[in-house]
């Protein structure tokens, strides 16, 4: 194989290049995948911080929406807050609208519906921002999942990704960003609760670190069995959310999405990711070898003529 | 006998004068002058089409997405990736495919229709790249991953646009040494030649990657697409029909390109023609029943039987019976016969039958559940129109003045000639 | 994992890519190296100095000295051997057929110049010329280096390639022709050549002007075969 230094140097330049522009390394060098498996974070002892919705508090007053609001600096909503009309349609979350309530009806007790939440559910292991190419979508070791609008180029792969179609975007602007609950990430890095708890008035969403919350969303559940539906929908959801949702139905009435499966979404694609060095390495082996073999076999025409 | 019957080259001096700076910018923009009649209805229609697409990306970039696009938040992917990345790049594959053949199994044979493919591959990855930036929310930001300082290789996306920018290199450096025998540069063609099996090797590794990279895309919108369609293996999947999707779409273009540009097209190469054509359905042949079967692993794997009674299911019939069985069983007949028509006539059907799977599993059987399904507007499909009508123009200026078809008279091929040293006769010093 | 702290399963991957990288540019790098390494003995003795005349596996040869190549679909290659090549020596340009023009086998096909003589070779076949190598009419050197391979002189469409084919030596018969050729150009008075061949080089300026003399083209037509045309 004739291969010039052109091609060398090609490959070399890209390697330099890619070099110069960092290619971030594990903390951990070890490298192995043990060793990615424990993570840096659990060393340093940082949990995840989550949110537990016990719809059986809430009372609709959509004070979570408002503050929400307030504190992305959203744009106004034609409907004020205070208005129960906009529950007559089913809502999801919008760009101007990074959490929404629902109203549905409870088989239990007519007179008092169920409310729900509806937003981002910062899962342990994102889909979105595994499928981020520019990190734009991060999970930060706390547990938000935040948006670094500067580094999107507005793909939307992570809208694909999303199990639970989270993540909108503003397709009328022509300087488009994504649009997500962020869990007030500037907030809860610091450990304080984000804007919406703050605002709950019931208290029907509670802030703290995800694993006292299931103890507490399990206490709950054992102490008050005919309130509580026993499920916790987040526990493993997706391989486990940060928010975590109690109720006093079964979830899938309250258009909680079931079809989500509990293994890690970016799990999903380790088979063709992990494969792709191995290919990297065994493609060009296995080409080059073929096309000297075949170079070698030239069928030669017949050098003996006659006189 | 006459003495003055040889062909004289004027030494040293290069018949294009494209080797000064100015000489190579004069000589391009003069080559950009078009050449045949300009108002031909082919002419007309694609440069309306063209046009009218322009028009309308501008509006794009002015407005925003949601001006003339359907995509929603609940279809955030439409045809402008569905079709013109999803589909344009498996119909691509048949240049990976014959560098294959050509260059790593030697099989010389496909020699003549190599240059073309590879063209349409290399003019496909850039057109449809071009599709990609337009369906970007912010395609200047386009250059993050590549140069950005945060490079997201847990993507899948990321693997797959660092491989087109790569490819992309790879087909320029094998479509290289035409541009040279067209400017007329020999020393620049030798070296690039050089390269030849270089990006030949490295071009098939990244091409098995990213073709399968792209059904990868898939694989976490694991409840968002029908049972029948979604499955571990969508990566293979996507990889073997890349293969005959790609030949389908080598024999589906050569058949038009030999009509249009008949006249460039050496005897020798006319003759071999039907020939390639029918070897290439035997490729086809053997990827398409390949797939056929893991497909059927898949569906029995899944254990999706009780799917098949329902609409989605009936569709799903349909792909695989009018998309896979029925291009089976029409390339053996075809092959057995020796009809290169009847080969040329299952291409269309197999590349119909490709884009259907891709759309399939982009838009159609995505989401199957949801109330507003996704349908292209008119917008998206005249610029999908328009980028394939620019694609078109650029095949044919390139291949009106390029050697692609055929080769530069003054550069004929060169073969590389083994000499065994058994075979040579001493000059005796000794009288014997 | 029991989902409560952060966990990256893909953190390594950057350093995978590296690896991948490196692997790459060793792999160009030793592959190049073993090819330019590869044993093949440029001349298989360096105990004495000893001409080669190369009489190749698949070529036909013309007893005026040309050979032919050939190809699929009635088409040859036609150039020159070593033994014309050496014979002549130096040459500053080739005159060839045009593209179109008709050639007959034992007839004149083109001619070398050299100095102010012109020597004319006879066609190895019939046929029409179909291309002309035209980096033999800039660097005739390339003659010296390779007439087999980049030294090709031009290529024909010969319908009747297999019976002219008959005509023509190749393998081991020609290789006995070529060393009856070389016995042929063994000098008759060898005082004009002792310095020259003494260590059995071949003289630059080629054997014929060494040997010959003044009219040395004679000597080269003669054993060219064109010495009547």
């Amino acid at each position: 194989m004739t291969i010039s230094r052109r091609k060398f140097l090609q490959v070399a330049g890209l390697t330099g290049s890619a070099l110069l522009a960092g290619g971030r390394k594990p903390a951990d060098a070890a490298g192995s995948a043990q060793a990615a498996q424990v993570g840096q974070a659990e060393k340093k002892g940082v949990e995840f911080y989550g949110m537990l919705v016990d719809t059986t508090k809430c009372i609709g007053c959509r004070s979570c929406e408002e503050a929400c609001n307030e504190k992305n600096k959203l744009p106004k909503p034609e409907v004020s807050f205070s208005s129960d009309s906009v529950f007559e349609k089913k809502r999801d979350t919008t760009p101007e609208a990074y959490t929404v309530l629902n109203k549905f009806p409870n088989p239990k007790d007519p007179e008092k519906p169920i409310f729900v939440r509806k937003q981002c559910m910062h899962c342990n292991q994102p889909a979105c921002a595994t499928a981020c190419l520019v990190k734009a979508l991060e999970k930060t070791p706390e547990g938000p999942v935040r948006y670094n609008k500067d580094r999107c180029m507005g793909c939307r792969y992570c809208m694909v990704s999303c199990p639970f179609d989270a993540p909108k975007y503003e397709y009328n602007s022509n300087m488009p960003y994504l649009q997500k609950c962020v869990f007030c990430s500037d907030l809860v890095n610091k450990g304080e609760s984000p804007a919406c708890v703050e605002a709950c008035p019931e208290g029907a969403s509670l802030f703290g670190k995800r694993r006292e919350l299931i103890e507490i969303a399990r206490q709950r559940i054992y102490q008050n069995p005919d309130k509580y539906h026993p499920y916790i929908y987040g526990e493993h959801e997706a391989g486990g959310t940060s928010m975590l949702f109690l109720s006093s139905v079964p979830v899938e009435k309250l258009d909680f999405r079931m079809n989500v499966g509990t293994l890690p979404y970016p799990e999903k694609t380790t088979g063709f990711l992990y494969a792709v060095p191995h290919i990297f390495i065994l493609w060009p082996t296995f080409l080059y070898g073929l096309s000297y073999l075949t170079s070698q076999k030239k069928d030669k025409e017949s050098g003996h003529g006659e006189e | 006998m006459e003495r003055n019957n040889t062909i004289a080259l004027p030494k040293g001096k290069s018949p294009t004068g494209a080797d000064t700076v100015k000489g190579f910018f004069r000589f391009v923009l003069g080559e950009l002058k078009p050449k045949g009649k300009i108002l031909t209805p082919f002419n007309v229609i694609s440069g309306l089409i063209i046009l009218g697409g322009l028009i309308l990306i501008v509006i794009r970039f002015a407005y925003g997405l949601g001006s003339i696009t359907n995509l929603s938040q609940e279809y955030p992917w439409g045809i402008w990736i569905g079709f013109d990345v999803v589909t344009g790049v498996a119909f691509a594959g048949g240049a990976y495919t014959l560098c294959f053949v050509v260059h790593i199994l030697n099989f010389k044979k496909y020699e003549p229709i190599l240059k073309a493919t590879v063209l349409n591959g290399f003019l496909a990855y850039c057109f449809y790249a071009g599709a990609l930036l337009l369906d970007l929310g912010r395609p200047w930001n386009v250059i993050n991953p590549i140069i950005g300082n945060a490079f997201g290789y847990s993507s899948v996306l990321f693997l797959v646009a660092w491989h087109f920018l790569l490819y992309t290199i790879c087909q320029f450096v094998e479509v290289f040494p035409a541009v040279t025998e067209w400017l007329y540069w020999p020393k620049v063609r030798r070296y690039a030649k050089l390269c030849t099996t270089g990006a030949v090797i490295f071009g098939i590794t990244l091409s098995t990657l990213h073709q399968s990279g792209l059904g990868a895309l898939f694989m976490m919108a694991s409840n968002k697409i029908h049972p029948l369609w979604y499955s571990g293996n969508i990566p293979i999947l996507f990889f073997v029909s890349s293969i005959f999707a790609g030949l389908s779409m080598v024999i589906a273009e050569s058949t038009i390109s030999h009509r249009v540009f008949r006249a460039q097209i050496s005897p020798h190469h006319h003759a071999s023609f039907n020939d390639i054509v029918l070897g290439m359905a035997k490729g086809a042949l053997g990827a398409l029943f390949a797939y056929f079967f893991l497909k059927m692993i898949d569906l029995i794997h899944g254990s999706q039987w009780s799917l098949i009674n329902t609409p989605m299911g009936y569709w799903y019939l349909v792909e695989i019976i009018g998309g896979i069985v029925i291009p089976i069983i029409l390339f053996t007949v075809a092959i057995l016969k020796n009809n290169v028509r009847l080969v040329q006539f299952t291409a269309v059907i197999t590349a119909l039958g490709v884009i259907l799977n891709r759309l399939n599993i982009s838009v159609i059987a995505f989401k199957w559940y949801s109330a507003n399904r996704y349908y292209p507007s008119w917008a998206e499909i005249w610029v999908t129109a328009a980028v394939i009508c620019m694609e078109i123009w650029a095949f044919r200026w390139i291949v009106s003045r390029m050697p692609i078809m055929n080769e530069h008279p003054a550069f004929p091929e060169e073969e590389k000639i083994d000499h065994k040293e058994a075979e040579v006769v001493q000059w005796k010093v000794s009288a014997s | 994992m029991e989902g409560f702290s952060f966990v990256d399963i893909f953190a390594t991957k950057g350093v995978e890519y590296i690896i991948v990288m490196a692997f790459l540019a060793a792999f160009i790098y030793f592959s190049r190296y073993l090819a330019y390494r590869s044993p093949v003995p440029e001349n298989a003795t360096e105990e004495r100095p000893v001409s080669y005349f190369r009489v190749p596996d698949g070529y036909h040869f013309h007893q005026g000295h040309s050979w032919l190549r050939k190809e699929k679909n009635s088409m040859g290659v036609v150039g020159l051997d070593d033994f014309a090549q050496k014979l002549v020596g130096k040459v500053e340009s080739v005159e060839l057929p045009r593209v179109g023009y008709h050639v007959a086998q034992g007839e004149k096909g083109w001619s070398l110049v050299a100095g102010s003589k012109s020597i004319p070779m006879l066609a190895p076949v019939s046929g029409e010329v179909v291309a002309v190598n035209q980096e033999i009419l800039r660097s005739p050197g390339i003659l010296s280096e390779d007439p087999y391979g980049k030294g090709w002189l031009f290529k024909v469409r010969s319908p009747k390639i297999e019976s002219d084919t008959r005509q023509l030596l190749s393998g081991k018969v020609a290789r006995a022709w070529m060393e009856d050729a070389l016995d042929k150009l063994r000098p008759q008075n060898p005082e004009n050549l002792g310095p020259v061949l003494a260590d059995g080089g071949i003289p630059i300026e080629g054997i014929a002007p060494a040997l010959g003399g003044e009219e040395w083209d004679k000597l080269a037509r003669t054993h060219l075969l064109t010495d009547q045309v």
